[in-house]
Parts: structure tokens; C-alpha cells; sequence
């Protein structure tokens, strides 16, 4: 039972992990940082309920504080470069997180024992949740909730204008500008959002693992996270949470028994998805098929 | 005043000896910015491709008692190979504006070729031949290292013989008339997938050299070399300017004493992060690098 | 209302406009011709900000434009279509035509919530009574790219008048109609000047400058080598030069 509450928050997270991409992708910003972002909330709510006994929801609140934080000033010199090399920007910066924790040594003493992050021995003893008495079961539901409101709010953001707005900054720069947009708060508040919710991601992983390794925070993790929305296709966040579950419950757990072959497998996949659907597995046009077959109408005004 | 000229002394050195170990991420470097050149996109499972090559290398060195050189050549092959198999399997069936497509296709590439060494190695480092290892110049107060002179001079040759073929054979010329201007290279007959894939080939033969170079000055051979590789690769290419072989070999130079330097006066943990905030730095300040043509390609 | 003053843009050698003097007054339809390379698409995107002049200037209602993006000329009152048509192929009709209501004055003076949602009654109507004017209603839901050409034109230059400009360019929108929609689009850009839009209009199709504009600017290797009525423009010798060369 355990086994599959694991699964299941692991899933959680790379949906918020996900997400976080899939604003930024929208937006045509293809961002490396989630993994930076993440770790920065991870490490940053753990540190706070660990070193200063806050309590998990402002913890996570002020993690997420934080990452946007951090994303928004990554927002300023990642509109200087385009496409692939704001690609490598955001690798670098990932790596320059990773880096960052790595050599982050805070030790505390708390009742005769020594916690905090221990540098290159990564940050054990995340307890909030033994602590407190939380249940398994209930720490897989309060990470749910919070998947369903982010889900729930990027939906519905995209029925408005927010997502034509940010669709169409995507699609054409010059014609958006041309247009009023004003590409550059778009932009930088895309990556802020996405920043907020890799840094909820996060928050919620630490706690859930109760133990960083630096190891976590690679460009491996960076790439599941553009992966998800660029396998799941842009047009609504079910894409998104679909690649979530196939990529991780099918590959990465169910086919465990093939042991350490599964990376090799995960690697050949990709290719093969990338050569035989370059949109993704959900794009415009099966998500149109799909309406027509199951006769929704769509109102004006919405995707 | 004793100290001043010990410290000086010891950081020239750094300097020189990493300049002299930068000829590798040079060649990596310009086998990256060789792709990029020629088809606007990043090969993610490039240094992957080189560091399997090394690995075939020492497979000769290991197997057949190969002497130094034929371990290089086999290297040089093996990752010639692996290059071609990249393209075949990651490039060549994208179309052709989908960079993010193929972008991924590489990562997965990268995956791929890494978990292979991986299980064929059982994931632990092996030692890698090095020549001149015990040879050891003294000019005044400096030490040259043999070994990391002869990985220079490899790089030399290596670059040399890369820029005859770019500029004085036809093969040379019908990739560079690929990389300008694809469809007008098509209109003239030019084979874009087999000029790519022979770019591909080529890239891999530097990437091959490059990753014997590497183990050979290091000495050991280990799977976790990869991502760092690809990472500071890429680094020296952008830093280069994308595109640009001139600026491939001296900004790898640069990160290659850079990166020493840093090592040198805050040790090994903090210095790949100052080599980052370097490439964040360019990408901020001088996004085309030091000899980048203009970016317009998204 | 629109003055160009001595502007000069070069591209290394190449001086696609050069020291050009212009003015468009209020209510005015203005033509822009001129042989192909002559400068006149460089001299659309130095009005809207996409490119930056090497010298001289644009003030528009005597407001310098310099340093200002596209987007915030926009906010001043100037608007442009594209000569290869730049619509939002992924969004349909309405969101092409709801995203370009972003910077009007009535929509940035709400408050924030409302103008993320874009939702409301009158913008509802103002989208719609826009869709009628184009012959577009039938296709609110459709999806940019898979229009007819002709209807892209026409969402182009509804997306365009949208933002509710008081300057509007249009780059050679007539390119590739036939007779009939000529027409259409002469009708059109006349109702556009009784709504008040002063027009500046680049074209090759003759039919339609000569019949809709009220003065005409000839320009040719990026400066001005005519400029008056359309009737004087037809007569001009130095016009007929630079279209059809010397007979010598």
C-alpha cells in the first residue's frame, strides 16, 4: 500500500513539476530552471521546518515565495536570449542551484542531535510529517490538493485571456508586440509563475522524502519537466498530467522488474516518441477528433 | 616578497597547465558549435557519443594490448560511429524547424548511451592509459606535465587536419554550403543528410579524440564524466560563440585555465560553479559569444 | 499627425530609407508606392518600433516615438498589419481579436481581475459587432490558420483596427485579391476613415491607391522622389521612371 501512496505522490509532484514547464513552454520559453527552482523550494521549506520549527503551510508558502522570487529575477536575462541558448541558460542555472546546495552546510544543534543541510552529505532528517503524525494516506491527499488547485487554476486561466494572451506570445513575438501585448511581462511573469509552482513542487518532495541529495536536482530532472508538456502536448494541462503518468507510472515503476534496463528503455522511448509525434501525444488535432467523438461544443471565448 | 613570486609562480602554473587541459573541452567545444553550425541545433548526447568512443578505445587497450595511438584511432572511430547513429536516430527523421523535437531525441540519446556504459562497465571507473605521464619538463620555477603537452599537441594536429577538410576538400565546402544555406545547397545537388551525417561523423571523430585526450590526462575513465562534459562542451561553445570554430578552441582554452585558477584558490566543490556563472555571464552580456554570428535562429 | 522627420535607416551599406521627410495629417488616407525595394515596408517598421532608425525621427501627435516597442506605440494610437500575414494560427478568430484588446484606454483603465478575464458584456459585443464588420461572425470559433486566405486578411485587419488605433498602417493588404475583393477592402478602409482612423496605406495594387487614398508618396531607393494627388502621381515623369526605367 505504501508502495503505490509512494507512486502516487510521485506522481503528484511531477505533475506540479510539469506544470511549472508548461507555462513557461506556452509562453515559447523553453526553461531548464525547473529543476533550479525546485530544489531552491525544496531546500528552502525544509530549512524552515526543520531548522526553525515553522509550520508546513507557511513553510511551503514561503518556499514558494522564494522560488518565484528567484524565478522573476531569472526572468530579466533569460528574455536577452532565444530558443535553444536560453535552453543552456537555464541548464546553467539549474546546475548552478545544484552546485549551490551542494556546498550548503548549515548545521544546528536541536536536542543533542545535529540537522540541517549537511553540504556534500545532502539534508536528512526532514521529519515534519513523522513529527506530526501525519498519516500516509493524508500526506498523499494534502499534495493532491494542491495539484488539483494548481491544475484547476491554470484550466481555468487558459479560458481566459490570460491563456490567449500568453498562447499568443508563444506563437508570434513580433506579431503579439505588434498587437499591445507586452511581451515582456509576459514573459517574466510566466517564469515567475512557473518558478512558484517548481518551488510547491519542491516544498512538497522534501517533506515527502525527508531526504535532498544534490543528486535530485540535475538536468535529468530538468528535462522530465519539459518532457511532460512537451510529450503531453500544449493545448490543456490533461496532456500534461496524461505524460505524467505514463512517462513515470508505466516506465519508472512498472517496469522496475527490468531492472536497471529501464533507462535505457526510458532513453530509446523518448526517441521514439520524438521521431514518430514531434507535437506530442496530445495535440490540437486529437483533442479536436477527441471533441467531435464525444460531441462537446465549445463556446466563443474558449480553447 | 618570497610569497608573492611562490604565489605567482603557482598560479601561472595553474593557468598554463589548464590552458593545456582546456585543448580538450576545445575539441569537445568544436564539435559542438560543428553541429550547430550546420544544422542550428544542439546535439545533447554529443559528449556522450565521445566519452563511449573513449570507452571502445580502452576496450582496444584492455583486449588487444593496443599501443596508445590505435587506442585514439579507435576512439576516434568508435564515437565516428556512435555520432552517425545519433544523427540517424535523433535528427535525421525530425523536421527539420522542430529543434525542440530533436533537442530531446539527443537527451534521450544521452540516456541511452550513458546507461549502456554504465551496465557494460558495472558503473565503476576504470583506468585509462597515459602517455608521458612520467615525463616532466622544467623550464625555471614551472613544471610542464608531459602528458598534458602531448593531449595539446593531439589537439593541434586534430584541429589542423578539422579545418584542412572544412576549407580545402569539396566534402569540406558542401558542408559548409549546407550549414549557410540548406535549401539552396539541396538545389545544387548537395545531399543534406549525407552532408549532415558526414558533419555528424566528423564532429564525432573530434568528440572521440577529445574524450581519449580527456581520460588520458586524468586517468580514469567514469560514467559520471558525461553530463559534466556535455555541460562545460556546450559552455565553451557558447562562450565561443555558436557556430564559430575559431571561438570554439579559444574559449576552451579560457574555461580550461579559468576553470584551474578557480580550482586552485577555492577548491574542486565550488569551482564548476564558478565556470557557470561564467557562461551565464557571456549569455548575459555578450549572448553571441566571443565570435557568434548574429542569433536569429530560434 | 504623423511626421517623419530626416529619417534614415542603413543596413551596413545598404540605405533602405534615406533622410526622408514625411507628414500624414489627421483624418487623411495616405498612400505610400514605390518599386519593390524602395523602402517602404523598412519605413512600417520604423513607424511601429520594430526597427530602430539610424538617424532622424518619428513624432507622433508631437510625441517623439523614439525608444518606444511596438506595444507601447500601440498604447499611443498606432497600429499595423503585416504584409505576410501575422496572425495567431493557434487561436481562433475571437482570441486573435480578444488578445488585441489588451492596451485599449477603456481596457486598462479596469482593474486587473477584469482584464485578465476579458470577459464582460460590452467587450463581448465590441468583438462581435468587429466580426460583423468583416464578414467573420460565421467563423468566431475557427481556428486562424485554417481560414481561407481571404478571411485571414480580413481577421488581420480586424485584429489590427481592434486595438482601436488612431494610426493605421497597412502594409500592402491587398496583395494576392482579385478584383472583387479589391473592392471589398476599398469599401472597408473607407468606413475605417468615417470611424475617424487616419490611414497610411502601402501598396502595389494600383486599383486600389489610386481609388481610395487622397494624396500619394512616392518613394524610390528609400527617399521621396514624388509626392501629391493621385492624378498628379499618375502623371508624374519621374514616377514613371522608377517603375518602368528610362526609354533612352
Amino acid at each position: 500500500m505504501d508502495y503505490y501512496l509512494n507512486l502516487i505522490n510521485t506522481i503528484g509532484i511531477h505533475t506540479l513539476l510539469g506544470l511549472s514547464a508548461y507555462l513557461l513552454i506556452l509562453t515559447g520559453q523553453v526553461s531548464m530552471a525547473q529543476a533550479g527552482f525546485f530544489g531552491i523550494g525544496a531546500y528552502t521549506a525544509a530549512i524552515l521546518t526543520v531548522i526553525f520549527e515553522w509550520s508546513i503551510l507557511s513553510a511551503i508558502g514561503a518556499a514558494m515565495l522564494v522560488s518565484g522570487g528567484v524565478a522573476f529575477l531569472v526572468g530579466f536575462p533569460a528574455l536577452r536570449v532565444r530558443g535553444l541558448m536560453l535552453v543552456v541558460a537555464t541548464i546553467a542555472f539549474s546546475e548552478f542551484a545544484r552546485m549551490f546546495f551542494y556546498n550548503l552546510k548549515w548545521r544546528v544543534v536541536r536536542d543533542g542531535a545535529e540537522i540541517g543541510p549537511d553540504g556534500t552529505m545532502g539534508f536528512a532528517e526532514i521529519r515534519y510529517f513523522n513529527d506530526n503524525g501525519w498519516l500516509n494516506w493524508e500526506v498523499t491527499i494534502f499534495l493532491w490538493v494542491f495539484v488539483a488547485v494548481v491544475m484547476a487554476l491554470i484550466w481555468w486561466s487558459d479560458k481566459t485571456r490570460i491563456g490567449a494572451v500568453l498562447r499568443a506570445v508563444g506563437e508570434d513575438e513580433l506579431a503579439a508586440d505588434s498587437t499591445g501585448i507586452n511581451v515582456t511581462v509576459v514573459k517574466i511573469a510566466a517564469m515567475t509563475a512557473g518558478g512558484v509552482v517548481a518551488g510547491l513542487a519542491g516544498s512538497l518532495y522534501a517533506h515527502q522524502v525527508t531526504d535532498l541529495d544534490h543528486h535530485t536536482f540535475t538536468v535529468l530532472l530538468a528535462t522530465f519537466a519539459i518532457a511532460y508538456p512537451i510529450l503531453g502536448g500544449l493545448s490543456n494541462v490533461f496532456g500534461t498530467l496524461i505524460a505524467v503518468l505514463f512517462i513515470q507510472g508505466l516506465l519508472v515503476e512498472g517496469l522496475r522488474f527490468l531492472g536497471d534496463w529501464r533507462m535505457l528503455l526510458f532513453g530509446a522511448l523518448i526517441i521514439l516518441a520524438m521521431n514518430i509525434k514531434p507535437l506530442g501525444l496530445f495535440d490540437n488535432q486529437t483533442i479536436r477528433i477527441l471533441r467531435n467523438a464525444l460531441g462537446v461544443k465549445r463556446r466563443s471565448g474558449s480553447v | 616578497m618570497e610569497d608573492f613570486w611562490y604565489e605567482f609562480v603557482e598560479v601561472t602554473q595553474t593557468i598554463s597547465d589548464g590552458l593545456l587541459f582546456g585543448s580538450t573541452y576545445a575539441l569537445i567545444g568544436v564539435g559542438f558549435t560543428l553541429i550547430f553550425g550546420a544544422m542550428g541545433k544542439l546535439n545533447m548526447a554529443y559528449a556522450a557519443a565521445a566519452l563511449g568512443g573513449a570507452y571502445a578505445g580502452l576496450a582496444g587497450f584492455v583486449l588487444i594490448k593496443a599501443p596508445l595511438v590505435l587506442v585514439f584511432g579507435i576512439s576516434a572511430v568508435a564515437a565516428a560511429v556512435l555520432g552517425y547513429a545519433i544523427y540517424f536516430a535523433c535528427f535525421r527523421f525530425i523536421p527539420i524547424n522542430n529543434h525542440l523535437a530533436a533537442l530531446m531525441a539527443s537527451v534521450g540519446g544521452l540516456f541511452f548511451i550513458d546507461e549502456v556504459v554504465v551496465h557494460v562497465t558495472r558503473g565503476s571507473p576504470l583506468t585509462f592509459p597515459s602517455m608521458f605521464g612520467d615525463v616532466f619538463f622544467e623550464i625555471g620555477p614551472y613544471g610542464i606535465r608531459g602528458d598534458l603537452i602531448f593531449v595539446f599537441v593531439i589537439g593541434l594536429i586534430s584541429t589542423g587536419i578539422l579545418l584542412y577538410i572544412l576549407f580545402k576538400t569539396r566534402l569540406g565546402l558542401a558542408t559548409r554550403a549546407v550549414a549557410q544555406q540548406d535549401v539552396a545547397a539541396r538545389l545544387c545537388g548537395i545531399g543534406v543528410h549525407s552532408t549532415n551525417s558526414v558533419t555528424f561523423a566528423i564532429a564525432g571523430v573530434l568528440g572521440g579524440i577529445a574524450g581519449a585526450m580527456t581520460a588520458a590526462a586524468v586517468g580514469v575513465l567514469s560514467p559520471v564524466m558525461t553530463v559534466p562534459l556535455t555541460i562545460k562542451g556546450i559552455i565553451v561553445a557558447v562562450i565561443g560563440g555558436l557556430g564559430s570554430i575559431p571561438g570554439a578552441i579559444i574559449a576552451g582554452l579560457f574555461v580550461g585555465g579559468f576553470e584551474n585558477v578557480f580550482l586552485y584558490f577555492r577548491g574542486i566543490d565550488e569551482r564548476d560553479m564558478y565556470v557557470v556563472a561564467l557562461l551565464f555571464l557571456f549569455l548575459v552580456f555578450r549572448p553571441n559569444g566571443l565570435f557568434g554570428t548574429a542569433i536569429t535562429r530560434d | 499627425m504623423l511626421e517623419i522627420k530626416t529619417l534614415s535607416k542603413h543596413f551596413g551599406g545598404v540605405k533602405a530609407v534615406d533622410n526622408l521627410d514625411l507628414q500624414v495629417e489627421r483624418g487623411e488616407i495616405m498612400g505610400l508606392i514605390g518599386p519593390n525595394g524602395s523602402g517602404k515596408s523598412t519605413l512600417v517598421n520604423l513607424v511601429c518600433g520594430v526597427l530602430k532608425p539610424t538617424s532622424g525621427e518619428v513624432i507622433f501627435e508631437g510625441n517623439p516615438m523614439a525608444g518606444q516597442v511596438p506595444c507601447a506605440r500601440l498604447r499611443h494610437g498606432i497600429a499595423r498589419t503585416f504584409q505576410n500575414i501575422r496572425l495567431f494560427g493557434g487561436l481562433t478568430v475571437w482570441q486573435n481579436l480578444w488578445v488585441a484588446r489588451n492596451s485599449t484606454e477603456d481596457i486598462r483603465s479596469q482593474n486587473i481581475l477584469r482584464r485578465w478575464l476579458g470577459s464582460g458584456t460590452t467587450l463581448k459585443r465590441e468583438i462581435e459587432t468587429m466580426l460583423e464588420f468583416s464578414n467573420l461572425a460565421d467563423k468566431a470559433d475557427v481556428l486562424a490558420s485554417n481560414l481561407a486566405f481571404g478571411e485571414q486578411r480580413r481577421l488581420e485587419l480586424a485584429r489590427a483596427v481592434a486595438a482601436k488605433p488612431r494610426l493605421l498602417l497597412l502594409d500592402e493588404p491587398a496583395a494576392g485579391m482579385n478584383q472583387a475583393e479589391v473592392a471589398e477592402l476599398e469599401q472597408r478602409i473607407r468606413s475605417l476613415r468615417e470611424q475617424g482612423i487616419t490611414i497610411l496605406l502601402v501598396e502595389h495594387v494600383m486599383q486600389l491607391v489610386m481609388g481610395v487614398t487622397d494624396r500619394i508618396t512616392v518613394l524610390n531607393f528609400g527617399s521621396k522622389i514624388a509626392e501629391g494627388s493621385p492624378n498628379d502621381i499618375q502623371e508624374n515623369t519621374a514616377v514613371q521612371e522608377a517603375y518602368l526605367g528610362h526609354s533612352d
